[in-house]
């Protein structure tokens, strides 16, 4: 009986999340695929072109006019053809590491979402034939995973590897120099990234990303009540999804193409599929730790009451909304900034960033022992307010103090001996 | 299992009937072919040995309850384990560093299986996330052709073979003495079990010893459970306070250091921009 017992509570748990994992792994992908087009098409948009819009359902094959539908089959195109390309392995590589690191970094891409939720939950699916004994449904794979942010920093730092192995891996200067900086400038930023989160962490009082969600419900969303983390976390998120102002890795006129210069075919699919991801892994974490989640005023009902299928519906629709601006936020600030140059990215992230971090770790600190000591007193309207004019007071200080004591001014006087003091300075 | 614990005698029937003992043995020969030196077909001959020993030490230990959790915990080990060896018998110093981080990653995935979380993403962080990159920017960096200059340097066949079977050693006494532990903890478990089934038996007539022993015979769960994080958080913060700050001293001491290391005797970004713009200007100046 025991073993029995075991083993059946085991499927039980075992078929929704890998129900999940499927649903996760193609979305993620289709997404990824279609986030593209919409890129292109947004890039089309700002420099006032007209973008890819040709590639619809081939029905001339069957002897009726083409669909082009907006371009919709554009994903599918551009995947057929990085799939039949010719898979190239230049002569002086080291094959092993240079076939290793492209899946190191799309499975640790891959693998973050284990502990990130999709949605809120459903209502239990038992009278659907799936057994889950009559509880509601997670949308995470992984749910009650007591350390779900360290997790997510885990498998973030893990991707530095596929960057760096495909640097060397690929015995190219230019390849190297690309894996170099962008090791150097993730392991830079994922400090002030620590500490914007520190300050949520510390505020909702868990690691737990479904909790952080709920703590957000019950309070005002921590966009609202830490606007300096938030500000810092998003900078940070940028730097470590490695985009535009910050994509120095890849810099094309400086290093041709970056660490996977020397890919092509599959390969350099994996490469370009795993950066999407870091860039969806980064919207989901802002939307998740600032923008509250699947939370909307008025409509998406309390956190910890029964759900039914109108509220959970309502819920993935606000959360994945939710996402899919913070991603077209992303794309629009691509065409938006001029690139960092390399030692301004560095002044950026140890001289601004880092202090703007601390400062908030600490205003949210001193906030929280305020709440404590006044007990019950500190649950009302009031304090919310106070709590949330206080956060932005500090926050314009702050940035007011770093703007002032602007450490990225550069000198831009003509210079000739100047020469040699600054090489040695950035050595 | 039983054999383990006889071994503890000295006896040397027991020894030889011990299953460990001769995993560890052939492992350790296993483990001399397979590192880096010139003996023909010694890595295959060395893999193969070190398998047949991963076989042996396998069978004799208890099987764990569900197959699927056994098999979780034999494919982990076995990574790690793996891993571990290739890292100190691989040639290549980058291929050193990328299997000591994968065996790192075997140990965070043993603490995962163990309930561990903070102790299993932490490693992961801080080991193969922070030191293993570092060891790699250095070894690309000083070497990029693959080997280096000290990997002809020779030790000798003296010091390969003391350190192998050394190794061998303290793994079969760390293997005794953990076992000798487990075995004690399985028997203080049992107790307790049966202690708690008494508790719940007397706890019908609500006598207040029996309330008692219900309440001392609950385990404690610290692993596994719901406030893992905040449960950990609390034993840190109060019982190994100091212990916590005294490392955090610690490092910020070695930060100190590094910064001060780093710009010994170099002076200001800016004190030296500005002497070489007056040295321009005196240049210009001299020359009309």
């Amino acid at each position: 009986m025991p073993a029995h017992g075991v083993c059946r509570r085991q499927t039980q748990k075992m078929i929704p999340a890998l129900i999940k994992i499927g649903i996760l792994i193609g979305g993620l992908m289709t997404a990824a695929a279609y986030f593209v087009l919409l890129e292109r098409r947004m890039a089309a948009w700002i420099q006032d072109r007209i973008g890819p819009n040709r590639v619809g359902v081939p029905l001339s094959l069957f002897g009726f006019k083409d669909l082009a539908l907006w371009g919709f089959g554009q994903p599918a195109a551009d995947g057929l053809k990085f799939i039949f390309k010719e898979e190239y392995t230049p002569a002086h590589v080291d094959k092993r590491l240079y076939v290793i690191a492209p899946i190191v970094i799309l499975a640790a891409a891959l693998a973050i979402f284990a502990v990130i939720p999709f949605g809120s939950m459903l209502p239990p699916l038992d009278d659907f034939g799936i057994p889950t004994g009559g509880d509601p449904v997670q949308l995470v794979v992984a749910p009650g995973v007591d350390v779900g942010m360290i997790f997510v920093f885990a498998l973030s730092s893990i991707a530095v590897y596929g960057v760096i192995l495909g640097g060397w891996a690929s015995n190219n200067k230019y390849s190297f120099l690309g894996g170099l900086r962008s090791s150097a400038q993730l392991i830079a930023y994922e400090l002030p990234m620590g500490l914007g989160i520190l300050g949520v962490v510390l505020a909702a009082g868990s690691l737990n990303l479904e909790k952080i969600m709920q703590a957000q419900v019950n309070g005002p969303w921590f966009a609202i009540a830490q606007p300096l983390g938030f500000l810092v976390f998003v900078i940070a998120a940028f730097a470590e999804a490695a985009r535009l102002p910050f994509d120095l890795p890849e810099a094309e006129q400086e290093l041709i193409g970056g660490y996977h210069t020397e890919y092509a075919g599959m390969k350099l699919l994996l490469f370009l599929v795993a950066e999407f991801l870091h860039m969806i892994t980064a919207s989901f974490l802002i939307v998740i730790l600032f923008l509250g989640g699947w939370h909307f005023p008025w409509i998406t009902g309390p956190a910890d009451a029964e759900i039914g299928w109108l509220t959970a519906i309502i819920r993935l629709i606000v959360f994945n909304t939710k996402i899919f601006l913070v991603i077209v936020f992303f794309m629009m600030v691509r065409w938006s900034w001029p690139r960092f140059r390399y030692d301004q990215l560095m002044s950026l992230a140890w001289k601004i960033m880092l202090p703007l971090g601390l400062v908030n770790f600490v205003a949210v600190a001193v906030m929280q022992e305020a709440r404590h000591a006044l007990g019950s007193k500190a649950e009302n309207l009031g304090w919310t307010l106070m709590v949330i004019v206080f956060s932005w007071g500090i926050c314009i200080a702050a940035w007011v103090v770093a703007a002032w004591f602007n450490p990225l001014i550069t000198d831009n006087r003509p210079r000739r001996m100047l020469a040699t003091a600054e090489v040695d300075s950035q050595i | 299992m039983s054999g383990l614990l006889l071994a503890f005698l000295p006896d040397i029937q027991t020894i030889c009937s011990c299953r460990s003992f001769w995993a560890l043995l052939v492992g350790s020969v296993g483990l001399w072919l397979a590192m880096p030196q010139r003996i023909r077909y010694g890595n295959t001959i060395g893999g193969v040995l070190g398998i047949v020993a991963l076989g042996l030490f396998a069978s004799d230990w208890p099987k764990l309850f569900p197959w699927t959790d056994q098999a979780v915990f034999w494919l982990i080990s076995a990574v790690t384990i793996i891993a571990a060896v290739a890292t100190i018998s691989s040639q290549s110093p980058v291929y050193c560093a990328i299997w000591f981080a994968l065996s790192l990653l075997g140990t965070a995935g043993l603490f995962f299986f163990n309930g561990a979380e903070f102790l299993g993403v932490a490693t992961v962080v801080v080991y193969a996330g922070a030191i293993v990159v570092t060891f790699l920017f250095v070894i690309m960096l000083a070497s990029p052709a693959g080997h280096a200059s000290y990997d002809r340097l020779s030790w000798g066949w003296f010091g390969r073979t003391a350190s192998v079977f050394a190794a061998a050693a303290i793994v079969g006494i760390l293997t005794m003495l953990l076992g000798t532990l487990k075995e004690q903890a399985i028997v203080k478990q049992r107790e307790q079990t049966a202690a708690t089934t008494v508790a719940t038996l007397s706890k019908s007539h609500s006598t207040e010893p029996g309330r008692i022993a219900a309440k001392a015979a609950k385990p404690i769960k610290v692993f596994g459970s719901e406030d893992h994080m905040a449960n950990l958080g609390k034993v840190l913060f109060s019982q190994h306070l100091i212990s916590v700050e005294v490392a955090g001293t610690l490092l910020l001491a070695a930060l100190v250091g590094a910064i001060s290391i780093a710009i010994h005797g170099k002076r200001r970004l800016e004190t030296r921009v500005e002497e070489a713009l007056r040295q321009d200007a005196a240049t210009a100046e001299a020359r009309a």
